[in-house]
């Protein structure tokens, strides 16, 4: 159940800007209004975009619903592991193992009002990515999974 | 009557909405010594310049992974719910 | 004073759009006044100073409920059963 081509043309042009807009959301966490779940859902809104305007036979596909659910168990074990290296080191579950270290991520960042650094945060943007991975993964199963339940009662 | 008791709700519902448009006063908070002290010292125990994302993931980060955890499986339950109601398809 | 009625206008619209998802039949027209219920609440945060909130409400409340909900009356029936 296509839609007509005006819509399709305007879901071809905007969804790179959604997606791109999304991962901007999930690498910013740290120093922007945002983080993992906002970007993931804003990445999900994309997706379910596509779907609205191909149809959902067309768009399965491309996106299975396996790959999905990868990505889904992949971005949990990801927020996970960071958060037990913490324990591998000899600190405490879900210590910022990574801040002020000098290493990736963890340039040290001064107090007060400042334009902020990409490089700071320590295990933050990690788990920002991890979570918005999960949250990307999750959302849309839910619209796949939705739809192909319903796709024969209908 | 229905009419009169329905329109009485949605000018009582209108009129507490808008108060704090008005500018009612809801206040101090009772005890602001957590706040304070995330406000002081996040940016420099954790790096990052987002206070609530600061909150989110360093100072609350068991409350992120259970939350991470509930949506793993409000996704396992919609899966296993339309797998049935579709029939044979894994 | 343009943010006064700004504000006054998107908390009465508020109210009107939870009355509307409240009185119609239509399930489908229901679905589409949550969309705009949510859309009008993403706006409230943003003007009470909590941008990550309502990106969280404008991609989820607005984009993926009003998605889920429509499938979901597709996948069942559209008008709602009248109380005799």
């Amino acid at each position: 159940m296509r839609m007509s081509k005006v819509v399709r043309t305007a879901a071809d042009i905007l969804f790179p800007f959604v997606l791109i807009f999304g991962f901007y959301i999930v690498v910013h966490g740290h120093l922007t209004p945002g983080g993992g779940f906002q970007g993931g859902a804003v990445i999900a809104t994309a997706i379910v975009l596509l779907i609205a305007a191909y149809g959902y036979d067309a768009i399965a596909r491309r996106i299975t619903k396996d790959a999905l659910r990868n990505t889904e168990a992949l971005g949990l074990i990801a927020f996970i592991a960071t958060a037990l290296v913490a324990l591998a080191l000899g600190a405490g579950f879900f210590y910022n193992w990574l801040a002020g270290t000098g290493l990736l991520f963890g340039m040290p960042v001064g107090f007060g009002p400042n334009p902020g650094d990409l490089n700071t945060g320590g295990t933050i943007p990690l788990m920002n990515l991890a979570v918005g991975i999960e949250v990307l993964g999750a959302l849309s199963l839910i619209v796949l999974y939705m739809l192909s339940g319903t796709q024969e009662a209908a | 009557m229905k009419r009169v008791i329905m329109a009485a709700t949605v000018a009582v519902l209108l009129a507490g909405f808008l108060a704090p448009v008005i500018g009612l006063d809801f206040g101090e908070p009772a005890y602001t010594d957590m706040d304070e002290y995330f406000v002081q010292h996040g940016q420099e125990q954790t790096g990052g310049n987002n206070i609530v994302t600061d909150v989110v993931f360093d100072f609350r980060g068991f409350d992120t992974l259970g939350e991470a955890t509930v949506l793993f499986v409000a996704v396992l339950g919609v899966g296993l719910v339309f797998r049935t109601l579709r029939g044979g398809e894994t | 004073m343009i943010v006064f009625a700004a504000h006054a206008l998107v908390v009465a619209g508020l109210v009107i759009a939870a009355l509307l998802v409240y009185r119609f039949r239509d399930l489908l027209s229901a679905a589409i006044a949550f969309g705009v219920f949510s859309f009008l609440l993403s706006l409230e945060f943003y003007i009470l100073q909590a941008p990550d909130v309502a990106i969280a409400e404008a991609g989820i409340g607005a984009g993926l409920t009003t998605a889920i909900y429509t499938i979901a009356v597709r996948g069942t029936q559209r008008w709602e059963e009248t109380e005799e």
